[in-house]
């Protein structure tokens, strides 16, 4: 079974996971994106790996949730388009992470600017339920997450991953 | 050299239990084989021909005598008393248990070491000049650079699933000795005309199944734009590298099809979106990070230079030795030594834990308590006062470290091959092994002088046959192992790809064409003074494919 995880827990009726079974939002691909946002209904938009987020810059403001896709746990282009909607275009809406969504690869993806997770594998499910990711605390880098400066050097961070 | 501080600890000491768990989720099956692969990689772990092995990081080739100790320590208990130094100035221990692998690494973090990063699609370990902070010709230390990558590369969110594996390489002085343009990025410290420190930026280069040197993008990048500039590099191959075939993921494939001009342009505006952010290294960090590569203490030890005559003269093992394996050192009373892990008919890079233990006794009493790794699969003990080098090479010897031939035809780079490791298609040691003995005879390789045979076996090219000055690599052909030779090759500042002579020949005549070659070269060379390889690029190939083909264009 497919479940929607935030770090407040399971999401329930999910607006938009499913969107067929209501019939009611739904999340539109790029190309869509940019002619639906003629309108002025909020909006869900999924991205696949080799679109250009860049693209989402002058209708951001009316995007409500922006899905990037991981096809496979070995594709990593959604960590860096996710760094470029949080840190560049400044993107402060919910970013979902669609996919093979498993386990090690969630602290990654939490530091990247993602903050829902679409999760079907029920081991990972399982983890991220009890709140036991498998992170480190402690960061030789900055990213798009919460984080305090760490000690030392100007590019250490800590965060506590399992508050 | 860097020590960590209680960050450093705790993060190593994180990252363990974190494998442990990820070991454990395996072992119950939470995570597949598929999954569990980047994983394992990622902390240095292979599953081989005929067990795991642990390639254990040994950032920019720099150790202690404690973290020595602590390699020999594991090779006796956890494998079979040896281990592999490996051309990134790894170590790499062949037969250990998975079950065991998570109290290894919890051994090495007692040392500050760990093995992050020495496999995966991820920034792996980084590497230096092996002769950094010694030697004569260097602007500065090029480590602490290279220890600033390897902290802000570690466990990297961004780029830990690259298209493939990303290798970056630092120098700082013109005769390159770390390989930078056979590197995804190569950079080289240098200073501009004001004196501040910078670096020229190489991208795009590798070897592997398409050998490509690398592009120069920058010509000097301020020093506090480091990790700036290596983050727009990374964001753009990231994002733009090629995913669908394996062996046209890495930057030089982008490099190539994308053109040089184009992507520099991509990476430079991205740059300017980054320039100015969090990742701008202020002085006072680069600064702290410098202090712990400080050179070490040397004192005037002028005694040596009279005592060294007298040595040479009294011993010609000796003066070979000190001729082959020592070079000059930025103090006049000092030398840098190599420890050549090439005894004749050896396995190259191969040392018993005896012998580590040695070089770290040693290490301690005559050299300042530093080793390093070189990508030539050799060790250095980079600050040898020239007073000391007797008893060194006499304890050395007695070690069977002490082979003089740094640098010559038996000094050969070989990858694990066929006798270890999984992907490989044809066996490096044995011939690695054959070659060394054929020409072991000092007297012999000294009068053919500096040559680097370099071995791969297999297409990957971890035994750097393409910048080989005689290139070997194993291929498989109708079931057989068959061995093509490449000429011209050179992994230096003026870096060159090896061309294929022709046809391979098999496990039995390997040897003997090799011999060919050499004894063409002898021919042709217009004197003693040169070398092999500007033989080669002076004469070409011809010589040496009539050598090599002849009987066969007359058989034809």
């Amino acid at each position: 079974m497919t479940v929607i995880w935030t770090q407040s827990g399971i999401a329930e009726n999910d607006p938009w996971s499913h969107p067929e079974a209501d019939g009611g939002s739904k999340l539109l691909p790029l190309e869509e994106a940019l002619e639906h946002a003629q309108d002025n209904a909020p909006f869900g938009v999924v991205l696949q790996p080799a679109d250009d987020v860049r693209a989402l810059a002058p209708i951001l403001e009316r995007v409500s949730i922006i899905a990037l896709t991981f096809p496979a746990f070995s594709d990593g282009r959604a960590f860096s388009q996710g760094m470029l909607l949080r840190e560049r275009l400044g993107y402060e809406g919910e970013m979902r992470a669609i996919g093979t969504v498993l386990l090690d690869q969630v602290p990654l993806m939490l530091r990247t600017g993602f903050d829902s997770f679409e999760v079907e594998h029920a081991p990972t499910i399982k983890r991220l339920v009890e709140k036991r990711l498998p992170g480190i605390d402690l960061h030789y880098q900055p990213a798009a997450d919460q984080t305090d400066a760490g000690p030392g050097y100007s590019w250490r961070r800590t965060a506590i991953l399992n508050g | 050299m860097y020590r960590y501080d209680e960050f450093d600890h705790a993060f190593v000491a994180s990252r363990v239990s974190q494998f442990r768990d990820q070991v454990e989720r395996r072992l119950t099956g939470e995570i597949s084989e598929d999954a569990f692969k980047p994983l394992r990689l990622m902390n240095g772990v292979y599953l081989q021909l005929h067990a795991y092995m642990l390639r254990v990081a040994v950032p920019y080739g720099t150790l202690d005598s404690r973290q020595m100790r602590k390699l020999a320590h594991i090779a006796r208990t956890y494998d079979r008393g040896y281990g592999h130094f490996t051309t990134r100035q790894n170590i790499q221990y062949n037969w250990p248990k998975l079950s065991d692998i998570p109290a290894i690494l919890e051994e090495l973090a007692e040392v500050e070491m760990h093995a992050i990063q020495t496999s995966g699609n991820c920034i792996r370990n980084v590497t230096a000049d092996h002769f950094a902070g010694a030697a004569a010709d260097e602007v500065a230390d090029p480590r602490p650079y290279a220890e600033i990558l390897r902290q802000w590369s570690s466990v990297h969110p961004e780029f830990s699933f690259l298209p493939r594996k990303f290798k970056i390489a630092v120098t700082a002085s013109d005769r390159d000795r770390a390989a930078i343009q056979v590197h995804d990025i190569g950079l080289q410290l240098k200073k501009n005309e004001q004196g501040e420190l910078g670096f020229a930026v190489w991208i795009g280069g590798g070897q592997g199944r398409t050998p490509i040197l690398a592009k120069k993008v920058k010509d000097f990048l301020p020093e506090a734009d480091l990790l700036s500039y290596t983050t727009a590099i990374m964001r753009v191959y990231n994002l733009h590298g090629r995913r669908d075939n394996k062996y046209k993921a890495r930057i030089k494939i982008l490099v190539h099809e994308t053109g040089v001009e184009q992507l520099s342009a991509e990476i430079e505006s991205e740059w300017a979106h980054l320039r100015e952010g969090a990742l701008k290294l202020p002085d006072a960090d680069i600064a702290a990070i410098n202090a712990y590569f400080e050179p070490a203490k040397l004192d005037a030890r002028a005694e040596g230079w009279g005592e060294l005559a007298a040595w040479k003269k009294s011993d010609p093992g000796f003066a070979d030795w000190v001729g082959r394996n020592v070079a000059p050192h930025q103090h006049p009373d000092y030398g840098m030594v190599t420890i050549s892990l090439k005894p004749i008919g050896g396995i190259p890079g191969d040392a018993t834990a005896d012998q580590m233990d040695a070089v770290a006794r040693l290490a301690e009493e005559f050299g300042h308590d530093e080793i390093r790794v070189t990508h030539e699969q050799n060790l250095v003990l980079p600050h040898v006062a020239l007073a000391d080098l007797e008893p060194l090479y006499r304890a050395l010897l007695a070690e069977g470290l002490a082979t003089a031939n740094a640098g010559l035809i038996t000094d050969i780079i070989a990858c694990p091959g066929l006798d270890y490791c999984a992907l490989a298609n044809a066996r490096s040691i044995p011939v690695a092994q054959e070659i060394s003995n054929r020409f072991g005879d000092p007297v012999r390789q000294a009068e053919i002088g500096d040559l680097k045979i370099k071995i791969s076996g297999c297409i990957n090219a971890c035994g750097h046959h393409h910048v080989g000055h005689i290139g070997i690599l194993g291929v498989e052909k109708k079931g057989a192992e068959l061995y093509q030779i490449s000429l011209g090759g050179s992994g230096d500042e003026n870096a060159s790809i090896g061309q294929i002579t022709g046809r391979g020949f098999g496990p039995d005549e390997i040897t003997d064409a090799i011999e060919t070659i050499v004894d063409t070269y002898l021919v042709q060379r217009s004197g003693t003074e040169e070398t092999f390889i500007e033989c080669y690029r002076r004469v070409g190939a011809d010589p040496f494919k009539a050598a090599l083909y002849s009987s066969e264009a007359e058989a034809a």
